[in-house]
C-alpha cells in the first residue's frame, strides 16, 4: 500500500465536490459574491480615480530656489488647480522615491532662472516610483508639460521683445526699424519656435525594468479583479478547513482513518477541492473581466503579455491557499476559531493587500503588509496585468509565496490532531 | 468457534498521567458476537480504537486473522469493519451516495462497488430511499445506514460501537436482528454498550470493562450465574443504640451461616448478601433479625443480570 494513494485521495476529493455543489450558499459565496465585489468597486474607483476630480500631491525639489522664474513656475503649477506641489529636499526626496513612500518627484534644475532668461532651454525632470500609479504620472505629466508650453512661449516673446527693444534703441527714434508686420512676424516665429524647440521641455523617467511601460491608462478592473480574487481564493482555505473539522465533528473522520489508506491520502483528498475550487474561481472571475464586463461598457480586463507567468503565479497562489487550510486546520481548535475568526482575518488581509498601494505610505503599514501571503499574491497579479511585466520579474513574488506555503504545511501538518 | 481471528495482548494506552486502558487482553474467536460491557468513559472506545488502529497502543500487540497491526496495517484495517458511535454520514448526500464512497476508500469500484451499494441498501431496507439525503431520514433509517457503511467491503471482524444510542425501539429492534443475521452468516462482531440487555441478547461472550480493566470476561449466563439467586441488601439498625452496637455482627455472623448465602459484605450501614437460593435465604434472615430485635430499614434485590454483576464487582452502575 503506497504511502500516497492519489485514486483513493481523489474519491476523497470527488466526495467534497459532491457536498460543495450542494452547498448553494458557499457557491454563491465563492463565485457571485466576489463578481458582486468587483464590479462594484470598479465603478466606484472609476469615479474617484478620474485624475482631473482632486489635486494630485506632487513632491518638488527646486535646485534653483531663489530664482524667480522657478517660484514662477511652481505657481504655474499649482494655479492648474490639478496639482499640489510640495517642496523637498533632494535627498530626501531620492531617499522616499526609492522606498515608495513618495510615488513621484519633479526636479527643478539649478541655474534654471538665469538659463530661461539667457535664453537657453532648460529640462526639468520628473522620475516616478516602479509602483507609481500610470494614471497619475499620466496626469502629473501632463500638467506639467502644458506649464511648460506657455512658461516656454512666455519667456521666449519677452525674450524675444527685449532684442527688439534693444536695438530700437541703438537707432534714431525718427527710424522705426519695427513695424506692426515686422512685430508680429516676430511674436509668430517665437511661438513657431516655442513648439519645435521649447526653452523649457520635461524628462520622465521610470525605473529600468518598468521603460517599456504600456503607456494606456489603468483599467480599475486590472487592480479589482485580480485583488478580489486573491481575496476569496485565501477564503477557500477557511473552506478545507471547515470541511475537515465537519468531518472530525460527524465522526466520519474516524472511519476514513480506519479505512486501509494513509493519512497523507486523506489530507491529500481533502485539499484537492480547495485547490479546485480555487482553480475555478480565477477562471470564472478572470473569464468576466474578459469577457463580461465589455457586455456591461466596462472596459475588458488584460491579463498581461505572459500567459506562462500568469499560469505560474495562479497555481503558487492556489498552492499557497491549500497550504493556509491546512495551517487553519491544524491550529483552530473550535469551529468559532476556523469560521469566525479565520474569516475576518483573511477578509483583513485580502482587502489590505487590495489597498496597499494607497496605504504603503503609511508609516509601518508597507512592513507589516509583507508579512501576509495576500500582498504578494496581489502584487505579483499587478506586477503581469497593470505593470506590464513577465515571468523573470515575479520571480521573487512567487518564491515568497512558495516559502508562506512550505511553511503553512509544516506547521499545519506538525499541529493537525488526526483524533 | 475456536479459531482466534483476533487477539489483543498486552494492551496499555496512557494519555499523559491518565491511564486509560490498562493492560487489556482479548481472544476473540471467529464467528463470535463478543461483548465490550462497560459505563461511559471505562475505556470501551478506547480499546476498540486502539484495536482499528485509529490510536496507537502504549503498548500490547494486536494481530487479527494472524497480521501484526503494527507492522501490516493497511491489510489489518482491510479486514475490520467501523460503525461509529457517532452517525458517521455526510448528511447532504443521499444514502447511495455515501455507501459508495465508503466503499470506494477500501478499494471496491465498478461494478462491485454498485452491487455492494445494493446490496447493503437492501439488507437495512432503504432501497426506496436510497437517493435521498440523509439529513432526511429518521434517526433508526441513519442508524441502518451508519452499519451498513461498515459491511460494504464485507470485513472479517465488524465493530460496532454503541449502535443503539438514540435510536427507538422499532429500529433498536431491527440492528439488532441484522447483527443476528450478519453473525448467522459467519461474521466475527465487536459490540461495544452500556445496555446490559443488548450484551445479554446478542454477545456469545463479554468482557465487562471498568476504569480501563477487564474485570470479568466470559460467557453471560456464567456470569450471572456466578451472582447464585440474586442479591440481598439491607440496612440494618440496632434500637438498642450505642448498647446494642454489637447486635448488628451477631445478625451478620448468624446470616453467614445460613446454606442459602453465599458470602456477605458490609459498608456503611448496609450489608449485601450474595445468595444461592434467594427465597431461602430472606426467610432465615428475617427470622434472625426479628430473634435479635434488629430493624430493618431498607431491603433492595438484584436480579441476577449483567447490570448486577457489574454492580457486584464495582459498586457503581452501569449508567453512572
Amino acid at each position: 500500500m503506497n504511502v500516497l494513494n492519489i485514486p483513493t485521495a481523489l474519491c476523497v476529493a470527488r466526495k467534497d465536490i459532491k457536498i460543495f455543489l450542494k452547498e448553494r450558499g458557499t457557491l454563491l459565496y465563492l463565485f457571485v459574491v466576489p463578481i458582486v465585489f468587483i464590479l462594484a468597486f470598479s465603478g466606484v474607483s472609476g469615479v474617484e480615480s478620474a485624475p482631473k476630480k482632486e489635486a494630485i500631491t506632487l513632491p518638488v525639489v527646486n535646485l534653483d530656489s531663489g530664482s524667480e522664474e522657478s517660484q514662477t513656475l511652481l505657481d504655474a503649477l499649482n494655479q492648474d488647480g490639478s496639482i499640489q506641489c510640495e517642496l523637498y529636499d533632494e535627498a530626501k526626496a531620492g531617499a522616499l522615491l526609492e522606498k515608495g513612500a513618495i510615488k513621484r518627484v519633479l526636479t527643478i534644475p539649478a541655474n534654471y532662472g538665469s538659463d530661461l532668461q539667457s535664453g537657453h532651454a532648460v529640462t526639468l525632470h520628473l522620475a516616478n516610483a516602479s509602483d507609481a500609479s500610470f494614471t497619475k504620472s499620466e496626469a502629473v505629466h501632463r500638467v506639467v508639460t502644458g506649464v511648460a508650453a506657455d512658461l516656454s512661449l512666455q519667456s521666449q516673446l519677452i525674450s524675444s521683445f527685449r532684442q527688439m527693444s534693444d536695438m530700437q534703441a541703438m537707432i534714431s527714434p525718427e527710424e522705426q526699424a519695427f513695424t506692426t508686420e515686422i512685430i508680429i512676424e516676430q511674436a509668430q516665429s517665437q511661438f513657431e519656435r516655442s513648439r519645435t524647440e521649447p526653452l523649457l521641455g520635461l524628462v520622465e523617467s521610470w525605473p529600468e525594468h518598468l521603460q517599456e511601460k504600456d503607456e494606456q491608462e489603468t483599467n480599475p478592473l486590472n487592480v479589482y479583479i485580480p485583488g478580489f480574487t486573491v481575496l476569496f481564493i485565501f477564503l477557500t482555505a477557511q473552506t478545507t478547513a471547515q470541511s475537515l473539522y465537519e468531518e472530525k465533528k460527524m465522526g466520519s473522520f474516524r472511519r476514513l482513518l480506519a479505512a486501509p489508506i494513509s493519512k497523507p491520502t486523506i489530507l491529500l483528498g481533502k485539499v484537492v477541492p480547495n485547490f479546485i475550487t480555487g482553480l475555478t474561481q480565477i477562471i470564472v472571475l478572470f473569464g468576466t473581466g474578459v469577457l463580461i464586463t465589455p457586455l456591461l461598457g466596462l472596459d475588458s480586463m488584460t491579463l498581461g503579455n505572459d500567459p506562462l507567468a500568469l499560469v505560474v503565479v495562479s497555481l503558487t497562489i492556489l498552492l499557497c491557499s491549500t497550504g493556509l487550510g491546512v495551517l487553519i486546520s491544524g491550529i483552530a481548535r473550535t469551529e468559532a476559531q476556523i469560521s469566525g475568526v479565520s474569516q475576518v482575518v483573511l477578509w483583513i488581509f485580502g482587502f489590505a493587500a487590495i489597498w496597499m498601494d494607497q496605504l504603503g505610505s503609511i508609516s509601518g503599514l508597507d512592513v507589516i503588509s509583507q508579512l501576509i501571503p495576500h500582498t504578494w499574491a496581489n502584487g505579483a497579479f499587478l506586477d503581469l496585468f497593470v505593470r506590464g511585466q513577465g515571468l523573470a520579474d515575479i520571480v521573487p513574488s512567487v518564491l515568497v509565496l512558495l516559502g508562506f506555503t512550505l511553511a503553512f504545511f509544516a506547521i499545519g501538518l506538525w499541529r493537525f490532531d488526526y483524533r | 468457534m475456536n479459531e482466534t481471528i483476533l487477539e489483543a495482548r498486552n494492551l496499555i494506552k496512557k494519555f499523559g498521567d491518565l491511564t486509560a486502558v490498562n493492560d487489556v487482553n482479548l481472544a476473540i474467536q471467529k464467528g463470535e458476537v463478543f461483548g465490550l460491557l462497560g459505563p461511559n468513559g471505562a475505556g470501551k472506545t478506547t480499546i476498540i480504537s486502539m484495536i482499528t488502529g485509529l490510536l496507537k497502543p502504549t503498548s500490547g500487540q494486536i494481530t487479527v486473522d494472524g497480521l501484526d497491526l503494527q507492522t501490516e496495517p493497511y491489510a489489518v484495517k482491510a479486514k475490520l469493519g467501523l460503525v461509529p458511535q457517532e452517525l458517521a454520514l455526510y448528511p447532504t448526500l443521499s444514502a447511495r451516495d455515501n455507501l459508495a464512497f465508503f466503499g470506494s476508500i477500501y478499494g471496491l469500484g465498478g461494478k462491485q462497488l454498485q452491487e455492494r451499494v445494493d446490496a447493503m441498501l437492501a439488507m437495512v431496507e432503504l432501497t426506496e430511499r436510497a437517493n435521498e439525503a440523509v439529513e432526511t431520514y429518521s434517526g433508526g433509517m441513519k442508524r441502518r445506514v451508519n452499519i451498513a457503511a461498515g459491511l460494504l467491503h464485507q470485513p472479517k471482524v465488524l465493530f460496532l460501537d454503541e449502535p443503539t444510542v438514540g435510536v427507538d425501539p422499532q429500529s433498536r429492534n431491527a440492528i439488532f436482528e441484522a447483527v443476528e443475521a450478519l453473525n448467522r452468516a459467519g461474521m466475527t462482531v465487536i459490540y461495544t454498550t452500556h445496555y446490559m440487555e443488548e450484551a445479554q441478547r446478542l454477545c456469545h461472550r463479554v468482557a465487562i470493562i471498568d476504569e480501563g480493566q477487564i474485570i470479568a470476561l466470559d460467557t453471560p449466563s456464567t456470569l450471572i450465574s456466578s451472582l447464585g439467586g440474586g442479591i440481598l441488601v439491607l440496612g440494618l439498625e440496632d434500637p438498642e443504640a450505642g448498647a446494642g452496637l454489637g447486635k448488628v455482627q451477631t445478625v451478620v455472623d448468624r446470616v453467614m451461616e445460613l446454606p442459602a448465602v453465599k458470602s456477605m459484605t458490609r459498608d456503611d450501614g448496609h450489608v449485601k448478601i450474595e445468595t444461592h437460593r434467594f427465597q431461602e435465604a430472606l426467610m432465615g434472615i428475617l427470622d434472625i433479625t426479628n430473634q435479635l430485635d434488629v430493624r430493618i430499614t431498607s431491603m433492595e434485590k438484584w436480579e441476577p443480570n449483567l447490570e448486577s454483576v457489574f454492580l457486584h464487582m464495582t459498586g457503581k452502575k452501569l449508567r453512572e
